[in-house]
C-alpha cells in the first residue's frame, strides 16, 4: 500500500462516486455517509503519507505509469504518464485539501435538494482537486485542472443563491479562458522538450520536472532558451510565461482578473464557497510555483517586478473593496483577493523567506478562509440575510459564535499568534530582502503592501463593531427567534480550524520544516537558472 | 485493339478493389425495388439498408487491412489508399448510425424506400469523392452527393423543408458552377485532368491563373464542408430537414469534402514549392469558420440551427488539421474526424429523442434533467466533448491538431499559423457558452416536463456505446492513432 498512497487519495472519492451512481436517489442518508466515509478514508491515507514522508527537499512517494504513448512519425513519440508525487510544496496543500473537504462534507449536511447529484459532484470535485495538486505530468495536471470546472459549475448553478446562473457561467468562462492560455503553452512546451527516458529516440513527454531543466529543450524550437524566437516584438519565452501567469492569475485571482470571485462566492452554497476559497484559489498559486516559475525562470526574473506589483495592487484593491462591502460574504471574498496578493508578492521576491511565506500563506489562508465562509454560512442558515448593517450586538445572543468570529477575523487580519501572521511576516521579510539579495523587487512594494494590513484591521474591526458589539437589534425583517448560538455540527466544523489557525501561528516549525527545503531549493533554482539563461541566451 | 484490351483488362482488375462501391450501387437499386414490392413493411427496408452498409463497411475494412500501398483504378480515375479507405469507413459508420436513428422513427418518415436509396446514393458519392484522382471524377461524385442531398433536405415535406431544399439547391449549383469553371481553368493550363500530375507542370508554379483556378475549385469543396464564408445555406437546411438527415449532413458530406480538399490542396501545394499562398487561404477560411460559426451560434434559440453553426465551427477545426500541411496534421485531422463523428452522433441521437417529445427550442429543454437524467447526462457528455474539455475525445482531437499546428508554425514561422492557433483555442471559450445552454436549461432551469422515464431504451444503449467511445478515445488515444499512423499518406 505504501507506494500507492497518492493514488488511493485520488481514487477513493472516484470509486465512492462510482458506487454512488448505483444507489437509488431516494436513500438520502447513504450519500452523506458514503461521502463522509470517503473523506475519512482520505484522512487515514493522509496519516500514512505523513508517516512515510521525509522532509528533505526531494519529491517522494512517486508513482509513474505509462498512460498515452503515440508514435508521431517524424515528430517523435508523444508520451504522457500517470506521474504523481509529493514534495514540500504540495504536501501541505494536499493535507489542507483533505481536511477542508472533510469539513465541507460535514457542512453539506443541510443540503436537501437533489442530494444524490450534489454529493456525487462533490466527490468528483474532491478527486480533481487532489489530482491537480499531486500531478507532475502536465497533461495529467491539465486533465484534473479542467475537470474541476464542470462539477464546480453545476454545484454553484444548481445549489446556489438567487443570481447563481450568472455567477456560475461567469466563473466557468473566466476559468476556461485561463485554462486555454495554459493549454496553449502546454502544447508549445511538450513539443519543445525531449525526454531522456528512451535513449536514441525523440520523446516528447509532459514531465514537468523535465520541462524545468533548460538543457532538455530541443535546439531551435520556439521555446528553446538559446533561441531568440520573437513573437511580434516579444521573445517567445516571455509570451509563454505571461500566458501561464495570466492563466493561473485568473484562478488565484489577481486584480484585475478577479471579478468572477465575489459573484461566485456570494451565490455559491456555503460548503462550495469554502472549497472555492480554501482550495481552488490555491491551485492558481500552486500552478505558478510548480509550472510557470521553474519552467521559465528567465522570464520569471524578468517579470518579477510585475508579479510583485500586481500582488501589491491586489492587496490594496482587495482591501479597499472589502471596506466598502455591505454583504458579509462579499467582504470575505474581497479579503481573500487581498490575501492572495501576498502569495504573489512573496513569490515575486524569489527569496527563501518570500517563497516559504507564499506557501505558508496559501495554507494559512486555506484554514482561515474556510473558517470565515463557514461563519458567514452559520449566519445565513439562520436568517437568510448577510447584510452587515442589518445586525447589531450579536455578541449578546451568540457568545460562542462571537468568540470564533473574533478568532477568525483576528487570524485573517494577521495578528501575532495566528497562522496568517507568520505567513505575512515572511512575505514581508522576503520582499524587503529581495532588493539587496537579488535586486528583483524594490522595497517600496513591501512598504505599500503593509497598508494592506491596516486595511485588513480596518474592515474586520469595523465589521466586528457593527455586527457584534453595541446594543442588540436587528433590521430587515429578521426574526429574533432565529438568532441562536452554534449547534454541535457547527462546532465540529469550526473548532478544528480554530485550533489549526492558532497552532500554526504559535508553533510554525512543523509546517515550516516541510516547506523550507522546497522554498530554499526553489528560490535558488529559479535565480540560478534564470541568471544563466539571461546571461547566455 | 491491343490498347483497348489492355484497358479492359485494367478495368476488370479494378473491379475487385471496387467491391464496397458495387455493393452500394446494387443496394440503391434493390432498395427501390423492395420499396415497390413491399411498400408497407418498413422494417425490412431499414434492415436491408443496414445490411448493405454493414457489407460495404466489412469489405472496406478488409480492403484497408490488405492493401497498404495505393492502387490506381480505372485508368487513374480513382485510387484506393489508406487515407480514402479510412474516410470510407467513417462515412459508412456515420451512415449506419443515421439509418439506426431513422429506424427508430420510421413510421414518421414518408417515402422511406426513396429516402434510404438517396442516403445510399450520398454514401456512394462520398466513397467515390474521397478516392477521386481526376477532376471529372471529383465533379461527378460531388454532384452525386449534392443532388441526392438537395432531395434529402426536403424530406420533411413541409413548407420550410422545401424552402431549405431550394436554398440548398440554388447555393449548391452556383458553388458547383464556380468549381467547374475552376476545373476548366486548371485543365486549360495543365492539359491534364489528373490532379496528381499537376506537380510536374511548370505552369503550376508561376502562372497566376492557376491560383485563380485552384481557388475556384476550392470554393466547391468549402461549400460542401460548410466552411465560412460559404456556410449560409446550412442553418436553413438543418432547421428544415429531419433530425437523422441533419446528423448525416453534418458528418458524411463534410468528411468526404474535407477528404478531397486535403488531397487537392496538398497536391497543388507541391510540398511547399508552390509560389502561391495556399496555406494562408486555408488558415483564413479556418479562422473565419471558427469565428463565424461560434459567434453566430451564440444567438440561436432553435436546437437544429445551433447545431448547424456548431458544425460550421467544427469544419474550422477540421481545416486546422489540413492547414498544417504536414502528414502528421492529416493524421490528426483523421483522429479529430473520428472523434467528431462519435460526439456529433451522440448529441443528435438525444436531440432526436427529445425532438419527438416536442422540443425544438432550447428553452423547451427546461427541467428534463430531472425527468430524464440519463439521457440528459449523455447529451451533456456529447456537448462537453464538442466544446473540447477533458476527459473526452474532443479534447484529445483538438489537442492533437493544435499540436501539429504548432509544429507547423515552428517549421515555417508563418505568423498566420500562430493566429490560427490562438484564435482556434480561444474559440473553445465562445463555444462553451452556447454548447452549455442545453444542459443549462435541462439541469438548472426548473420547468415542468411530463415525459415518461424509461432508462432501458434503444437510444440509451446506442448512447452508452458512443459515450464509452468518447471517453475511451481520451484515455487511450494510442490505439486509434496507431491505426491511423499506419496509413501511408503518399500523394
Amino acid at each position: 500500500m505504501q507506494q500507492y498512497l497518492i493514488s488511493l487519495l485520488i481514487f477513493t472519492p472516484l470509486i465512492a462516486a462510482l458506487l454512488g451512481i448505483f444507489i437509488p436517489a431516494k436513500l438520502v442518508p447513504y450519500f452523506k455517509a458514503l461521502t463522509l466515509f470517503a473523506n475519512i478514508l482520505q484522512v487515514f491515507f493522509l496519516f500514512q503519507i505523513f508517516n512515510s514522508y521525509e522532509s528533505n527537499g526531494t519529491i517522494q512517494l512517486i508513482e509513474k505509469q505509462s498512460w498515452i504513448t503515440i508514435n508521431m512519425g517524424s515528430l517523435g513519440i508523444l508520451k504522457a504518464e500517470y506521474f504523481v508525487g509529493l514534495d514540500g510544496l504540495n504536501l501541505p496543500l494536499v493535507a489542507l485539501s483533505v481536511v477542508v473537504l472533510l469539513i465541507a462534507t460535514i457542512s453539506s449536511w443541510t443540503i436537501d435538494k437533489n442530494v444524490k447529484g450534489y454529493f456525487l459532484l462533490l466527490l468528483l470535485l474532491n478527486a480533481a482537486i487532489i489530482g491537480s495538486f499531486t500531478a507532475l505530468d502536465f497533461l495529467l495536471f491539465y486533465l484534473f485542472f479542467e475537470f474541476m470546472l464542470l462539477p464546480m459549475f453545476f454545484l454553484i448553478a444548481m445549489w446556489g443563491g438567487a443570481r447563481r446562473e450568472y455567477a456560475s457561467i461567469k466563473f466557468f468562462l473566466y476559468t476556461l479562458v485561463g485554462s486555454i492560455f495554459i493549454l496553449i503553452v502546454m502544447i508549445a512546451l511538450y513539443l519543445s522538450v525531449s525526454d531522456p527516458s528512451e535513449p536514441g529516440r525523440l520523446v516528447h513527454s509532459f514531465n514537468m520536472l523535465n520541462m524545468a531543466d533548460s538543457t532538455r529543450f530541443i535546439s531551435n524550437t520556439i521555446l528553446d532558451p538559446h533561441n531568440t524566437w520573437m513573437i511580434g516584438p516579444f521573445p517567445a519565452r516571455y509570451c509563454a510565461f505571461l500566458l501561464l501567469f495570466f492563466g493561473f492569475a485568473i484562478k488565484l485571482p489577481m486584480v484585475p482578473l478577479h471579478t468572477w470571485l465575489p459573484d461566485a462566492h456570494v451565490e455559491a452554497p456555503t460548503p462550495i464557497s469554502v472549497i472555492l476559497a480554501a482550495l481552488l484559489l490555491k491551485i492558481g498559486g500552486y500552478g505558478l510555483l510548480r509550472i510557470a516559475f521553474p519552467i521559465f525562470p528567465d522570464a520569471a526574473m524578468h517579470f518579477s517586478w510585475f508579479v510583485g506589483l500586481m500582488g501589491v495592487i491586489s492587496i490594496i484593491y482587495g482591501g479597499l473593496n472589502a471596506l466598502a462591502c455591505k454583504d458579509l460574504k462579499r467582504l470575505i471574498a474581497y479579503s481573500s483577493i487581498s490575501h492572495m496578493g501576498f502569495v504573489l508578492l512573496g513569490l515575486a521576491s524569489l527569496t527563501t523567506e518570500g517563497v516559504a511565506g507564499s506557501v505558508y500563506q496559501m495554507v494559512s489562508h486555506g484554514i482561515i478562509s474556510a473558517m470565515l465562509f463557514l461563519i458567514a454560512g452559520v449566519l445565513y442558515d439562520r436568517t437568510h440575510d448577510r447584510t452587515i448593517e442589518n445586525y447589531s450586538g450579536l455578541s449578546t445572543k451568540m457568545q460562542s459564535y462571537t468568540v470564533i468570529v473574533v478568532v477568525a477575523f483576528f487570524g485573517s487580519m494577521g495578528l501575532p499568534g495566528f497562522s496568517g501572521f507568520i505567513a505575512e511576516i515572511m512575505v514581508f521579510l522576503g520582499a524587503f530582502k529581495s532588493n539587496s539579495v537579488n535586486g528583483l523587487l524594490h522595497e517600496s512594494l513591501a512598504i505599500v503592501a503593509t497598508l494592506g494590513l491596516v486595511l485588513g484591521a480596518a474592515y474586520y474591526l469595523w465589521t466586528l463593531q457593527r455586527m457584534f458589539f453595541g446594543p442588540f437589534h436587528l433590521k430587515g425583517g429578521i426574526l429574533e427567534s432565529s438568532i441562536v448560538d452554534l449547534n454541535k455540527r457547527e462546532y465540529i466544523m469550526l473548532i478544528p480550524l480554530v485550533i489549526a489557525a492558532i497552532f500554526f501561528g504559535i508553533i510554525p516549525q512543523p509546517l515550516m520544516d516541510i516547506i523550507d527545503p522546497f522554498a530554499k531549493h526553489f528560490s535558488e533554482f529559479v535565480i540560478n537558472s534564470g541568471k544563466s539563461l539571461t546571461l547566455n541566451p | 485493339m491491343e490498347i483497348l484490351s489492355d484497358k479492359l483488362e485494367l478495368i476488370r482488375m479494378s473491379i475487385s478493389f471496387f467491391i464496397p462501391e458495387l455493393i452500394l450501387s446494387i443496394g440503391i437499386l434493390l432498395i427501390i425495388l423492395i420499396g415497390l414490392i413491399k411498400k408497407d413493411n418498413l422494417t425490412i427496408l431499414s434492415f436491408f439498408s443496414l445490411g448493405i452498409l454493414v457489407l460495404s463497411l466489412w469489405f472496406g475494412i478488409i480492403q484497408i487491412r490488405q492493401h497498404v500501398l495505393p492502387i490506381n483504378l480505372f485508368v487513374g480515375m480513382i485510387r484506393v489508399d489508406g487515407f480514402s479507405g479510412y474516410l470510407k469507413i467513417l462515412i459508412d459508420i456515420g451512415t449506419l448510425l443515421t439509418v439506426l436513428m431513422t429506424w427508430r422513427k420510421q413510421r414518421e418518415q414518408k417515402h422511406l424506400p426513396e429516402y434510404y436509396a438517396l442516403i445510399l446514393a450520398v454514401v456512394l458519392g462520398a466513397h467515390l469523392l474521397v478516392m477521386s484522382m481526376n477532376l471529372i471524377m471529383v465533379f461527378l461524385s460531388l454532384e452525386l452527393i449534392s443532388i441526392s442531398s438537395y432531395l434529402l433536405a426536403g424530406f420533411s415535406f413541409s413548407r420550410k423543408g422545401s424552402e431549405g431544399s431550394l436554398k440548398y439547391f440554388l447555393f449548391g449549383s452556383v458553388a458547383s458552377a464556380v468549381m467547374l469553371y475552376g476545373f476548366s481553368l486548371l485543365y486549360g493550363l495543365t492539359g491534364s485532368l489528373d490532379f496528381s500530375s499537376f506537380m510536374h507542370h511548370q505552369m503550376v508554379k508561376d502562372q497566376p491563373l492557376f491560383l485563380i483556378g485552384g481557388f475556384m475549385a476550392l470554393v466547391g469543396f468549402f461549400y460542401k464542408i460548410a466552411a465560412a464564408p460559404l456556410h449560409p445555406w446550412s442553418p436553413d437546411v438543418y432547421e428544415a430537414a429531419p433530425m437523422p438527415i441533419v446528423a448525416f449532413f453534418s458528418v458524411v458530406p463534410k468528411l468526404a469534402g474535407i477528404g478531397i480538399l486535403s488531397k487537392f490542396i496538398l497536391t497543388v501545394n507541391i510540398m511547399g514549392q508552390s509560389a502561391y499562398p495556399w496555406q494562408i487561404i486555408i488558415c483564413i477560411v479556418a479562422i473565419l469558420s471558427l469565428t463565424v460559426g461560434n459567434f453566430s451560434a451564440l444567438w440561436q434559440k432553435n436546437v437544429k440551427r445551433l447545431m448547424a453553426y456548431s458544425s460550421i465551427a467544427q469544419s474550422g477545426f477540421l481545416l486546422v488539421g489540413v492547414a498544417t500541411f504536414l502528414p502528421q496534421g492529416i493524421h490528426y485531422m483523421l483522429f479529430y474526424a473520428t472523434a467528431y463523428m462519435i460526439m456529433n452522433y451522440l448529441v443528435f441521437i438525444y436531440l432526436q429523442q427529445f425532438e419527438s417529445c416536442g422540443m425544438h427550442e432550447i428553452s423547451s429543454f427546461a427541467g428534463i434533467g430531472r425527468s430524464q437524467p440519463l439521457s440528459s447526462l449523455f447529451l451533456l457528455i456529447g456537448l462537453v466533448a464538442l466544446i473540447g474539455l477533458p476527459p473526452t475525445a474532443g479534447f484529445m482531437g483538438k489537442f492533437f491538431i493544435f499540436s501539429s499546428l504548432w509544429e507547423s508554425y515552428q517549421l515555417s514561422g508563418q505568423p498566420i499559423l500562430l493566429w490560427l492557433f490562438i484564435f482556434g483555442l480561444l474559440n473553445a471559450v465562445v463555444s462553451l457558452f452556447y454548447y452549455l445552454r442545453i444542459p443549462y436549461y435541462s439541469f438548472i432551469k426548473s420547468g415542468e416536463s411530463n415525459i415518461k422515464t424509461n432508462i432501458l431504451t434503444f437510444e440509451n444503449l446506442l448512447g452508452l456505446i458512443l459515450v464509452i467511445g468518447v471517453l475511451y478515445l481520451f484515455f487511450n488515444p494510442g490505439l486509434l492513432m496507431g491505426w491511423i499512423n499506419k496509413i501511408n499518406f503518399a500523394l
